[in-house]
């Protein structure tokens, strides 16, 4: 039996990192040339994930200063008002009426449906298109006008526009104008099936062969509001064939839910 | 190792540690929220909260990716060892992070509805038969409740009350909580986004964290390989020759039943016992023999090698295993366990066997 009754030469005894000791003095050099590498790789990454976030669009929520605005109420398909502007091209311009929160539903406005009123809220405005958001109790926001509004009326008369096959998807115009940045994508789709589930107009955000985009408000296709029935189907890539009706400045795109199909 | 129990346990080290952690978050979020509301044009610029929500999210999945890394590169390289020391803060803290990004979620996009928050968060998208469109919070919210119940129970109180081999097990669910959050971010994020850079670097993440798991487990399995048809018929296996085992250090052998044992040496002295430490189930047999105790590189945890018992006024208890020097000059160990607390018999290389 041939045996090695040597001893292999120690290690240095403190060169093992034990957490209630001192650090030995290779870990302490170690430590301090990964803490610069560790810092300036958090902060490249931070970096480099914000650098590449998608533009979320134009859009914007003033919640600093209250809106004004004066002009006759409608909540046919939904709430909204119109508001005489000669500058604008049919002489009008719609102002959708929002509920803070999800719960627009909550907005009581058939006793003053078809007045003047004037409003006032938060602006929510998305390339030229504007909404207000309103407290829920009617005093605090709204109240009947008498003030002459040549050319615009509460209800105008409907323009049939025709038959189109569209496809784009299916947005809750409130995040989407505005109050969300970015109020889209799948990431927005539970948030945007809410809003629609609490009363928010849902709006089809659509792009021509040209890459034009429009933005039509979704009716059901008699002209009423759409059901709980197109909530699965919101902020995916959609397609579907339906009207377009225009009423006063405001295009609408008329077809029931089942004409939806996802693409 | 505590007669006692403190709400949270710090030291100089974890002071500091913990301080660096802090800084490297604030420096990602601010970061982050910098950039993310400067890199676009006026008038499109992004929801500071929205914004937040996303900064939070990927802090949380940065910093478990960083979790998941430490164990393997501790077992790879022992410079790592003062990460893995102090891991279970950035756990807890990496919980916290989660937890804001959870919370924020809730209240900004799934409250002041027609339905209960919650109840939101689990039907507002209802497409759960869907491939593609399958809702990417139920991946999220079964991530977070892994955390929760990882981080509740990641004091030593509860260590000690499930027993660690039950508390080990609960806190492997990471690796599962660690898919469901790259399912979250697969079905959510990388189907909004559009740059390539986020698949980019959630597969670099996922890369890192597999392949570091895969080089240590093959590393192990190499190792555990070279030892096989070294078992005795008689119940005792044929480890190692004395001088294969570094002084103040140890060896170790995986046993027939697929435990391991770790062959420690002291200066001319070899003990033999169970790998595995009684804390976190750390590995023994890759720590050292600080002032004549075995030391968990984990934690720090000690066991006198005679006996397997911690040095007082600490309690714990490893089981020995007999060693015995074979007529070859080979070291051998009784793979049957000694009782707890019982001496085990050792080899001593300058002169008395046993």
């Amino acid at each position: 039996m041939s045996l090695n009754k040597g001893v292999i030469p120690a290690e240095r005894d403190d060169d093992l990192f034990i957490g209630w000791a001192k650090a030995p003095a290779i870990d302490r050099r170690f430590l301090f040339s990964a803490a610069p590498l560790l810092l300036g790789a958090t902060t490249g990454l931070g970096w480099l994930v914000a650098k590449n976030l998608s533009d979320p669009g134009a859009g914007k929520w003033d919640t600093t200063a209250t809106h004004v605005i004066e002009g006759a109420l409608s909540a046919k398909p939904y709430p909204m008002i119109r508001v005489a502007d000669p500058s604008a091209p049919f002489g009008m311009r719609t102002v959708l009426v929002v509920a803070q929160g999800k719960c627009t539903s909550g907005l009581d406005l058939a006793a003053k449906e078809g007045i003047p009123v004037k409003a006032s809220g938060a602006l929510i405005e998305r390339n030229g298109r504007q909404m207000l958001e309103v407290p829920f109790s009617l005093d605090k926001w709204l109240e009947p006008v008498f003030i002459d509004m040549p050319g615009v009326v509460a209800d105008p008369p409907e323009e049939r526009l025709g038959r189109f096959a569209l496809a784009g998807r299916i947005m809750d115009s409130k995040c989407f104008f505005g109050v969300m940045r970015p109020g889209r994508g799948k990431t927005h789709k539970a948030c945007a099936a809410l809003c629609i589930r609490g009363g928010v107009p849902p709006s089809f955000w659509a792009r021509d062969g040209k890459g034009r985009e429009s933005v039509l408000l979704m009716t059901d296709a008699a002209g009423g509001p759409l059901g709980e029935d197109i909530l699965p189907l919101v902020a995916d890539p959609v397609s579907a064939d339906g009207e377009i009706v225009r009423v006063g400045d405001l295009l609408q795109f008329r077809a029931d839910a089942d004409a939806y199909r996802r693409v | 190792m505590g007669v006692k129990y403190q709400g949270v346990q710090w030291n100089g080290n974890k002071v500091v540690y913990d301080l660096y952690m802090l800084v490297a978050l604030a420096l990602f979020m601010g970061v982050f929220m910098t950039i993310g509301m400067t890199v676009h044009p006026s008038g499109h610029q992004a929801d500071a909260v929205v914004l937040l929500i996303r900064a939070l999210g990927c802090a949380a999945f940065l910093m478990l990716t960083v979790v998941l890394t430490i164990g393997p590169l501790a077992r790879m390289n022992p410079r790592f060892l003062p990460f893995l020391y102090n891991r279970r803060h950035l756990g807890v803290m990496t919980f916290l992070v989660a937890a804001a990004h959870f919370g924020l979620t809730v209240l900004w996009y799934h409250s002041s509805g027609p339905l209960n928050p919650f109840v939101s968060l689990l039907v507002s998208n209802p497409l759960y038969a869907s491939v593609e469109g399958f809702p990417f919070e139920a991946f999220g919210l079964a991530a977070f409740a892994i955390l929760f119940v990882m981080a509740a129970t990641s004091h030593d109180f509860w260590l000690k009350t499930l027993s660690a081999s039950v508390w080990k097990v609960l806190h492997m669910l990471v690796y599962v909580a660690y898919g469901l959050l790259v399912l979250h971010i697969a079905y959510g994020a990388l189907m909004t986004e559009k740059s390539a850079v986020y698949v980019a670097l959630v597969i670099a993440a996922l890369a890192i964290v597999a392949g570091l798991h895969v080089v240590t487990g093959v590393r192990e399995w190499s190792r555990d390989s070279g030892m096989k048809g070294l078992h005795a018929p008689d119940g005792w296996i044929d480890v190692c020759a004395p001088e294969d085992i570094p002084d103040k250090r140890a060896v170790t052998a995986p046993l027939p039943k697929g435990d391991r044992v770790a062959v420690f040496r002291d200066g001319a002295k070899i003990y033999a016992v169970e790998n595995a430490c009684r804390h976190q189930n750390g590995p023994l047999g890759e720590g050292c023999i600080k002032d004549g105790v075995i030391t968990c590189p984990w934690h720090g945890w000690q066991y006198r090698p005679q006996d397997g018992v911690s040095p007082p006024p600490y309690e714990e208890r490893i089981a020995t295993h007999d060693v015995r020097l074979s007529s070859l000059g080979r070291v051998f160990v009784r793979v049957k366990k000694n009782p707890l607390g019982k001496e085990g018999a050792f080899i001593d290389v300058g002169g008395a066997a046993s």
